[in-house]
């Protein structure tokens, strides 16, 4: 598979928000304005991509070598959890204006299940280094995409004049779900144009 | 020496509950591995004798040129009928692991779906019978197709023909990995 | 919380009861809290998925609440959030093995989302808004009452979902019967194949999903509504339960967290 394909099937296809169901949290909570879901964004792109830099190697040259694939999940929350940590503490000294747009939304993302999920995934698609890499940038640009969109929806919701008993969370959801169906336009899209 | 010791006690803590945490799993671990490496082995063997009803056991598992796994299906002389082969195609969900048995003459005996990960409601419907079915008797170089099938070709599943086409493929290497591409 | 606590020693068979009936309708974790939206979406194509799902979650929740609840005194608050993910990713990591020796169907169906469990916001939330505080008996209970909610919500998308999505109700509930020795049942067809009407799929496809929440989050509000209860509101992160934690972590509180991961 080449790793254009995975990075479109990452971002269109199987979308991570829109068909995996993977961070909806943010996705419902934080695409209220255009410009704090760019933020949340941004930060879930290098976290993914970080934490499969960091989990990959310690899968495969450590735990699958010994025999202990069991100590996947506990290995891996940990190391994004102390990963997101350090990355808060670099940025905060090194990178002010960097920390400033991304930092608040740094911690909010250690119990991301997207983070952990892709991770995961990485692992049980067999994926190579690179590969994973590809894989996890295209699923944090694919939760941007989703998150983008989003917002240009929800701010269109405000003012509209929603039913009294769907006001609220639910017309979100329902929102949600017809941007979900418009998603399910890039079935088979991949696979057509790169053959 | 007050820092030292504020320090100390939190990482103290936090280590002996990793330790323990993972001594614990080390502990399931050992209980549930062997019963899930049966579990897995009873699967595959069910899962043989679906697609090879008329073998009264299997052989040893051989690897041929090409790295593909088959494993001899036997009559009740021990006579190899056939083969049961493996394969793996890449679906729209992941990975579709395929297992077909192929008689002597390269016709396919059944198929079964060993793992997948494709869309409940779609592409998931490729385990169905109603779909595996038709393989059964089909040669090398299948086909699929969208409308009412022809001779050597089975119909698309609705909405998933990626899924159908992979699972297709898999069946097609199936065959040619037991040599019986030119018995068509 | 300091309620809670007085309430228990006036009377704590009373109190324990309300522990548990919080969790199943007024403090729902999902149709009330909005907690746990992932698994809640993806996992209830079916409604034995559903349940599956909800029954993990809530041996995890249980366990993981008795075991912090006992450990609440030791665990250092500097680091409790990590300690509180190791001992729930531990509980998850053994529920996720036993799942795959004895139910293999479910652990395929439920893919990814087993491990997810960890990262399920009812689970820690409960961890830091009740058992970290909490006996351990009342945190039990908490812990089964969330636990009930969870898996009824579940149950209820699930069962709205496959329904109408596939025509089916319980189908594939042999996998988690033959644990009881039961087999032979395997759910009903509602819809055949060659019935005047198809399933329509799209109830168990994504946008399904939200759909089929939204309705239900509609009705909960109106519930909700007629007992002069606020609606159920997702606002920001302050809704979920790891906001606070979020902040504190922020301050470098979790410091220590690092030598461990390591280790």
């Amino acid at each position: 598979m080449s790793y254009l394909s995975i990075l479109l099937t990452a971002i269109l296809t199987a979308n991570f928000v829109l068909s995996k169901f993977l961070g909806i949290c943010p996705f419902l909570g934080v695409s209220k304005k255009l410009n704090t879901a760019m933020g949340m964004s941004a930060a879930v792109i290098f976290v993914m991509a970080l934490s499969t830099a960091v989990c990959y190697p310690i899968n495969n040259y450590i735990l699958v070598p010994n025999g202990l694939e069991y100590l996947q999940t506990i290995v891996c929350i940990l190391v994004i959890a102390a990963l997101v940590q350090l990355v808060e503490i670099i940025l905060k000294k090194f990178m002010p204006p960097l920390y400033n747009a991304l930092g608040i939304y740094l911690p909010l993302i250690t119990t991301n299940c997207a983070v952990l999920g892709v991770v995961l995934l990485n692992f049980t698609e067999g994926y190579t280094y690179l590969e994973s890499i590809v894989n996890s940038v295209g699923a944090g640009l694919g939760f941007m995409l989703a998150m983008v969109i989003f917002s240009g929806v929800r701010s269109r919701l405000e003012s509209c004049d929603v039913p009294k008993f769907l006001q609220g969370l639910p017309i979100v959801l329902i929102a949600a779900s017809i941007v979900s169906l418009s998603f399910m336009g890039f079935t088979g899209l991949v696979e057509g144009i790169l053959g | 020496m007050k820092k030292i010791k504020e320090y100390a006690a939190p990482t103290v803590v936090l280590f002996v509950i990793c330790i323990v945490a993972a001594f614990l799993l080390a502990v399931t671990n050992n209980v549930t591995a062997p019963k899930i490496e049966e579990v897995n082995a009873e699967n595959e063997a069910k899962s043989r004798q679906v697609v090879f009803a008329d073998a009264a056991s299997f052989g040893e598992e051989f690897t041929n040129g090409d790295g593909i796994k088959l494993v001899p299906a036997l009559d009740k002389d021990g006579n190899t009928i056939g083969h049961v082969v493996v394969t793996v195609e890449k679906g729209y969900g992941g990975d579709i692991s395929v297992m077909t048995g192929v008689d002597l003459e390269g016709k396919v005996t059944g198929v079964n779906i060993l793992s997948m990960s494709e869309t409940a409601g779609l592409g998931a419907n490729a385990s169905k019978e109603s779909f595996l079915n038709q393989f059964a008797g089909k040669v090398f170089g299948i086909n699929v197709t969208k409308d009412a099938p022809n001779e050597n070709e089975i119909k698309a599943l609705t909405g998933a023909t990626i899924t159908s086409n992979a699972v297709t493929k898999a069946v097609n290497a199936a065959i040619e990995a037991t040599g019986g591409e030119n018995n068509g | 919380m300091a309620k809670q606590t007085k309430l228990a020693k006036n009377s704590e068979k009373k109190s324990l009861r309300k522990e548990f009936t919080k969790g199943l309708i007024s403090e729902n974790p999902t149709m009330r809290l909005v907690l746990g939206t992932c698994p809640t979406l993806a996992v209830t194509t079916s409604i034995v998925n559903a349940l599956g799902m909800g029954v993990s979650a809530m041996i995890v929740l249980v366990c993981s609440n008795i075991v912090i609840s006992a450990l609440r005194k030791v665990i250092p608050s500097k680091v409790r959030i990590p300690a509180y993910i190791v001992i729930i990713a531990s509980f998850v990591t053994i529920v996720q093995m036993i799942v795959k020796a004895f139910v293999p169907a479910l652990d395929k169906s439920l893919g990814v989302f087993l491990p997810l469990i960890v990262v399920n916001c009812i689970i820690l939330g409960r961890a830091e808004a009740f058992a970290g505080k909490n006996p351990v008996l009342a945190s039990a209970v908490d812990g089964l009452g969330m636990g009930v909610g969870f898996t009824f919500a579940l149950c209820c998308m699930g069962a709205i979902r496959e329904v109408i999505g596939a025509g089916t109700i319980f189908a594939g509930a042999e996998s988690l019967l033959s644990i009881a020795g039961i087999t032979g049942f395997d759910g009903f067809t509602l819809i055949g194949e060659n019935s005047l009407f198809s399933p329509m799929t799209i109830f168990i496809l994504a946008p399904g999903g939200f759909f089929t929440f939204g309705i239900l989050m509609a009705c909960a509000n109106k519930l909700a509504e007629r007992k002069g209860k606020p609606k159920a509101e997702l606002g920001g992160c302050s809704a979920c339960p790891m906001a606070k934690n979020c902040a504190l972590l922020a301050k470098g509180e979790g410091c220590e967290e690092k030598e461990e991961a390591e280790a």
